[in-house]
């Protein structure tokens, strides 16, 4: 009887002993994130921070790419489906230039003078023939039709981060698909990648792309974006 | 239902014949932490034999791995134990590179930072996989609030890993020569010291939180009735089933290569491994599903220990890979094992001194230790199952592979 008391007793206690913490949360604010509700779809705009270097989305920088086949070699589950075929001797898609990633974001192309030099970037650069764009996720307009171009820009000292030298394309590729219904998001592509072309979104456009279509997640990454419509609107009007 | 043939003609004379009747839990019980199908042969409410059946996750690690370089397979053993993923990665790569340092031709050396951040990286993913070991176990038992708590936390270590590696579960983060530079961590940068200062600010929140878990859950006299001298497990039971890390330490052996056979920087660190003790007044026994709990919540302590040292430190200098061109280990053969969160976690890797390997072996904890289940819950009731499954902490990823 004694034991039976004492047992009563204890687990009353332990359990008063519990709800002295679980109470204390009422108090405290919340830290659950009501996703679809608290979630803005139209604009966009997520409850939380995605930091940068997340690795969504697959993408591919088309105009960059020069179809070295690296990321689909290293893919462990081959969800890169490349198929490209080499221009005739001679022949190359533009000539080579200099790519200056700044330190807040932007790109600028042109040309270096005397580019084979290793570069100091706290010294000012030179380019000439450039074009800018913002940002390196956005899908870029061809060259030609960018508003600045042809000008002579002088970079100040410090403000370049990298220097890349994009080489002329001799590849023409028919096809760049990536299958992200495949993909396990290893990241490893986007480190083999010799032009950092291929990058993982690290915004919400990268995160949610579900579809109920298993065959829109085959994301083509083809001539078509990077050489203009000409070429599909020719095959319409052969039709 | 059905049942099944008497053999044991004894048993019919000494007292009523009653069915013996068969009952599937699983492989979608939310319970069995996973796909696990058990097969129950019941007596009324006594398990009679408990008969997992494994293999709903299997993946085919082991052949795929012979099919991909070595730096590809690392993805792969994100996918074993997807709660602890960093130490799976860690447990892979240790065992590449003790083959390749067998090169002689080849000077091959981790650098100092990497191997800090691996310890630091893993030592809290240890934290969140115990954490997460704690939530559903109280779950099991029919507690839902540490649950919820459990997983808050978790999921600021989950922020924490995200930051440094991308990802929030599958982190492929530790490579072969050192870990991952996807995203930058400079030397002595602002980035650097605000993701120190982070983890700072974690460990000075959790530290006080695991003292309130262990008010919260484990002293709670419901909890404590239900996993006291549940399904003992004696220490020799325990090593000849092959149960490893805190199963083995809820046995009363005191054993856990971290520091007794300390690979990596383990031997720089001051640490206690805590083993489970009889507590009369209490009513723990060693072995008991109680005590291998107990060993969980006290190594998060340890783990804060451990990470609260490294920070004190500082991050040293210097690069973060080694100087590999190309993971091409020479012929050979290895087996290294090391301390995952939820025992001993080997690799054997048989290569021909290509750059793909002949065979790769994974030795699951997990697997191991739900080999002991079948004898641990003979003469238990149903709802004793739960206890037990809880408490050998099993992933069904890593069992099936």
């Amino acid at each position: 009887m004694d034991k039976y008391i004492r047992n009563i007793y204890k687990g009353v206690y332990t359990v008063l002993v519990g709800m002295r913490i679980t109470i204390r949360q009422f108090f405290e604010p919340n830290v659950t994130h009501q996703y679809p509700y608290e979630h803005d779809f139209e604009k966009k705009q997520n409850v939380r921070e995605i930091p940068k270097g997340y690795r969504g989305q697959l993408y591919n920088r088309i105009e960059d790419c020069i179809g070295c086949k690296k990321c689909e070699m290293i893919c462990p589950v081959d969800c890169i489906t490349i198929e490209g075929t080499k221009l005739p001797k001679g022949e190359q898609l533009w000539d080579s230039m200099n790519v200056v990633h700044l330190k807040d974001g932007r790109e600028i192309i042109g040309l270096i003078e005397g580019s084979d030099k290793k570069l100091n970037l706290d010294e000012p650069i030179t380019l000439t023939n450039t074009t800018s764009r913002q940002g390196p996720q956005e899908v870029i307009d061809r060259l030609e039709e960018s508003g600045d171009e042809n000008r002579t820009q002088t970079i100040p000292g410090g403000e370049a981060s990298r220097v890349v030298t994009r080489n002329p394309v001799v590849f023409y590729l028919d096809q760049f698909d990536i299958d992200m219904s495949l993909c396990m998001y290893c990241g490893l592509c986007t480190e083999v990648c010799p032009t950092e072309c291929l990058t993982m979104k690290d915004t919400l456009e990268g995160i949610e792309y579900s579809s109920f279509d298993r065959n829109d997640l085959i994301f083509e990454f083809d001539k078509q974006e990077m050489y203009g419509k000409d070429e599909t609107e020719e095959v319409e009007a052969a039709d | 239902m059905e049942s099944t043939q008497q053999t044991e003609s004894r048993i019919i004379e000494l007292k009523p014949f009653t069915d013996e009747m068969i009952v599937n839990m699983g492989p979608q019980h939310p319970s069995t932490h996973g796909v696990l199908r058990l097969e129950l042969r019941l007596d009324g409410e006594i398990v009679r034999e408990a008969i997992p059946h494994i293999g709903y996750l299997h993946r085919c690690f082991e052949k795929h791995s012979e099919n991909l370089s070595y730096p590809q397979i690392i993805p792969f053993t994100d996918r074993m134990d997807y709660v602890a993923a960093m130490n799976q990665n860690w447990g892979f790569c240790l065992a590449v590179e003790k083959l390749l340092e067998a090169d002689e031709t080849k000077d091959f050396e981790v650098p100092e930072r990497a191997e800090y951040l691996r310890v630091l990286i893993c030592e809290l993913n240890r934290i969140a996989s115990h954490l997460l070991s704690f939530g559903t176990y109280g779950m099991d038992i029919g507690a839902f609030t540490p649950f919820l708590y459990a997983f808050r936390d978790r999921e600021r270590l989950l922020l924490l890993f995200e930051k440094v590696c991308g990802a929030r579960l599958t982190y492929n983060y530790i490579r072969i020569g050192g870990v991952s530079e996807i995203i930058p961590l400079e030397p002595g940068s602002v980035a650097e010291q605000n993701y120190l200062d982070e983890i700072e600010e974690f460990l000075d929140y959790f530290e006080p939180k695991i003292d309130e878990y262990n008010d919260l859950l484990t002293s709670n006299s419901i909890f404590s009735e239900r996993t006291m001298g549940v399904a003992v497990m004696p220490a020799e039971m325990a090593i000849s089933y092959g149960a490893t890390g805190p199963n083995l330490r809820g046995s009363g052996v005191d054993w856990d290569l971290r520091r007794d056979e300390p690979y990596s920087i383990y031997d720089r660190f001051e640490f206690d491994v805590p083993v489970a003790k009889d507590i009369p007044e209490l009513g723990a026994v060693v072995g008991d599903c109680w005590s291998r709990y107990k060993v969980r919540m006290d190594e998060m302590k340890e783990s804060v220990k451990i990470v609260r040292q490294i920070l004190a430190e500082g991050l040293p200098d210097g690069p973060v890979m080694a100087d590999l061109k190309a993971v091409r280990p020479p012929q050979g053969e290895i087996y290294f094992r090391s301390e995952a969160p939820r025992g001993e976690l080997g690799f054997y890797i048989v290569s021909d001194g290509t750059p793909k390997p002949v065979r790769v072996k994974g030795r699951s904890p997990c697997f191991s230790a739900l080999s002991a289940l079948q004898e641990l819950s003979r003469g238990l009731m149903v709802a004793d199952i739960i206890a037990i499954i809880g408490s050998i902490d099993i992933v069904m990823g890593e069992v099936d592979r």
